[in-house]
């Protein structure tokens, strides 16, 4: 056993914690912020190529499509350590789409797309959500003919987010409407600026915006197709499986700056966290936190073994989105009636942060898979109990 | 990292379950609840012969010379099976005191002899003030000549009855720092003086309360130095929390198994009860808490093994599984429904040492206050 980074990992961790440090600028942790940690706006595109250049946008990737080679635990360290400095972390095309070409691809479309993907340079948004798809994914269907060397795509897409900002959809669509609704969906790639294509914002209570996509006989080239075709749906669960995972790092921030608040701040004489009640709170909130990393790294541990990890990830993101909304509703709790005020007034705490944080939260349990999916899986996958 | 255990560990774990399940059954169990010893000298001397009471003993004093992690994955197995006896008083208790603070001569005497099998001891920290701080310690020993008399009553001594020697946490000074003025006794059982009544408790723990009257203690029978006991007692107290929280990771196994066996036979409504989302979902949470408390007191363990700092990942330890454990067996009980309420049925064996190993060492509360203090709030 061995709970702790190795010598070179730690090393990495310094490194990558201090490039983050010199490298944010205000304008980009209020873009990131403003955009809901997604990769694609003008200053995340700054930073984001700077790190990929060394290698830290994908960093277990292999080196000839610009990876380092390393192992997931460092992996997992630097999307973490995103999460934690303010720089966006969620990215499709390096942690979603990039992996499952890597596996299933062509080895064309690798030499295509995964160099500029590790790059930076070029960002997808995911496509999968339908009005009538959500936890039920298989029941997708925005339609693509076959047209010979390209299809034809029609239907809506539903709460993509990141489509007003990155360069491709990372799509699913129906290519078969006769079989087993999970056997005939294809996954493709297509360029957001294709003719016919129309994004419309949706904002959310936190601020971001989120889309409806409107596919209206657009064209995609055969070439984009991933894979074969109507295996879509398994090469979708099968990213999943790899990719399920939560950084707590963006709420594990918020956290430390409450324990702070707790020790400056003075109410009827005494600071704030020598108050019993606060103590209890912030010792839970810390233990948690300490689980939320024991599960995370649990993950990594288990690539790097070699496996896949079963139902443990839907654990790890069902307990950290979970424990990131014990985190912002403490907050609140702690803050009172200041935790009200937003961002900008004088009177504003933690620069409104908790308040914003705590509307962002919500959100957490509901996209990439439900709570109530999660805990399916793990009763279903982990514990065998009947479909 | 490496969440695994290593080869010699999966090895003694699986030595362990198998000799657990055969030696060790359920009715066992029950039956030693309610005997008075609460062990048999037969299997006590096979776990003596298997080499379990000399696990973490340095070979010079008749042990094996395993690591703190060895005795962790020993420790889940016990829990797994409720192994009753006095384990964890002589081993743990006793024994890490012994290690941590007895001289060589009592090491060499009593480390060997609680290997074999042959000597019991017990340590005696709590009073009618019930609780793991300093300030709770107020049974006396008083200097008189080239010894010291203890006067005065512990409380929740555990196996007591059967200790040949009880290690007594007794106040030889006042003082304004409660930590200062603690002493660490050993004191002989059979010693004038002392009084043993046992105390019926609910997880059917053998608990004593144990009076002393005037016991003369010799001088040289001082554990460590004069005054300095309570870094010991906090070293070991610190220790016997996450060994505690291994015990409620195996019994917590076990109550997943017995929740899963009965929703996935048990038929309500014409299907399996283990196919509704309700019960599904109390599932998940079940593997949820206790896979969380194995990998906290894994950490833990490993932690204490290394000798790194862990006072932090301690107090985390013991709060977070004293909690999700006691969870885990309310709603696996929810889960098996009705049978599971009945005697015979071996759920209820785990419902109640859970929540008795909860309190044992600082429950929750206690060790997120602790917590608190590291965090520097």
């Amino acid at each position: 056993m061995d709970f702790e980074f190795t010598k070179e990992e730690k090393a990495l961790q310094e490194e990558v914690r201090e490039f983050m440090k010199k490298e944010s600028t205000p304008e980009m942790l209020k873009e990131t912020e403003d955009m809901g940690d997604i990769y694609g706006g003008p200053e995340g595109r700054k930073i984001i190529r700077k790190m990929a250049a060394k290698g830290w946008l994908t960093p277990t990737w292999p080196k000839e499509y610009g990876g380092l080679g390393l192992s997931d635990v460092a992996s997992y360290m630097i999307r973490e350590e995103m999460g934690y400095h303010g720089l966006p972390f969620g990215f499709v095309a390096a942690h979603m789409a990039g992996p499952t070409i890597l596996r299933f691809g062509s080895d064309e479309m690798k030499k295509k797309w995964l160099p500029r993907i590790a790059s930076g340079e070029l960002e997808f948004a995911l496509g999968y959500t339908e009005p009538q798809a959500g936890s039920d994914l298989s029941a997708l269907n925005l339609r693509a003919e076959d047209k010979g060397d390209y299809f034809i795509l029609n239907g809506n897409k539903l709460f993509n987010t990141s489509c007003h900002i990155a360069d491709c959809h990372w799509l699913a669509c129906r290519t078969d409407f006769d079989v087993a609704k999970h056997k005939g969906v294809s996954m493709m790639i297509v360029d957001l600026k294709s003719p016919g294509i129309t994004i419309s914002p949706l904002i959310t209570m936190a601020g971001w915006q989120t889309n409806e996509v409107v596919y209206e006989d657009v064209r995609v080239p055969k070439e984009n197709l991933v894979g074969e075709k109507n295996k879509g749906f398994y090469y979708l669960m099968a990213a999943l499986d790899f990719e399920r995972m939560f950084p707590l790092g963006r709420y594990h921030r918020v956290f430390d700056e409450l324990v702070e608040y707790t020790k400056e701040t003075i109410v009827d004489g005494k600071t704030l966290s020598k108050d019993p009640l606060i103590r209890q709170k912030l010792a839970q909130l810390s233990t948690e936190i300490e689980v939320t990393r024991l599960l995370y790294y649990q993950l990594a541990h288990i690539l790097d073994k070699g496996g896949i990890p079963n139902y443990q990830s839907s654990m790890e993101k069902t307990f950290a989105t979970e424990c990131a909304q014990r985190i912002v509703n403490v907050g609140m709790d702690i803050l009172g009636l200041y935790g009200q005020i937003k961002e900008g007034s004088k009177w504003a705490q933690l620069k409104g942060k908790v308040e914003k944080f705590y509307r962002t939260s919500i959100v957490e349990t509901i996209y990439a898979g439900t709570s109530e999916i999660q805990r399916n899986i793990i009763a279903q996958r982990g514990l065998g109990l009947p479909r | 990292m490496d969440y695994d255990l290593n080869e010699e560990q999966e090895l003694l774990k699986k030595a362990a379950k198998g000799f657990l399940s055969k030696e060790c059954k359920p009715l066992f169990v029950r039956e030693m609840e309610e005997d008075p010893q609460g062990i048999t000298p037969e299997l006590w001397q096979k776990m003596a012969e298997l080499g379990w009471m000399g696990l973490i003993f340095p070979e010079e004093y008749g042990g094996i010379g395993g690591s703190y992690l060895d005795l962790m994955v020993l420790l889940v197995e016990m829990g797994y099976s409720c192994l009753p006896g006095p384990f964890f008083s002589t081993v743990i208790l006793g024994g890490m005191t012994l290690m941590e603070a007895g001289d060589e001569e009592k090491k060499q005497e009593l480390l060997g002899g609680i290997a074999e099998g042959k000597i019991f001891v017990t340590l005696a920290l709590t009073e009618a003030t019930a609780g793991y701080s300093p300030e709770r310690i107020a049974v006396k020993a008083e200097k008189d000549a080239d010894a010291f008399v203890i006067s005065g009553t512990k409380l929740f001594v555990p196996d007591a009855h059967l200790a040949n020697y009880i290690i007594c946490v007794a106040r030889t000074k006042e003082g304004e720092n409660k930590e200062d003025g603690i002493t660490l006794f050993l004191v002989d059982a059979k010693s004038q003086g002392v009084v043993i009544t046992p105390l019926k408790t609910f997880a059917g723990d053998k608990l004593n309360e144990v009076v002393f009257n005037n016991v003369k203690v010799p001088k040289g029978n001082i554990m460590g130095e004069l005054d300095k006991g309570w870094p010991i007692v906090k070293k070991v107290l610190q220790k016997a929390a996450i060994a505690k929280c291994a015990e409620m990771v195996g019994g917590g196994q076990r109550a997943l198994e017995l929740a899963i066996e009965q929703v996935t036979e048990r038929e309500q409504f014409g299907v399996k009860v283990g196919s509704f989302q309700a019960v599904q979902h109390h599932c998940a949470n079940i593997v949820t808490y206790l896979d969380t408390s194995r990998l906290m007191t894994h950490q833990a363990a490993w932690r204490i093994s290394e000798g790194l700092p862990c006072e932090r990942e301690i107090a985390m330890t013991k709060a977070w599984v004293t909690d999700s454990c006691r969870s885990l067996v309310a709603l696996a009980h929810q889960a098996v429904g009705g049978t599971g309420f009945m005697e015979e049925h071996d759920l209820q064996l785990y419902f109640r040492r859970t929540k008795a190993a909860g309190v044992y060492f600082g429950d929750a509360d206690f060790h997120r206050e602790a917590l608190a203090d590291v965090m520097g709030l």
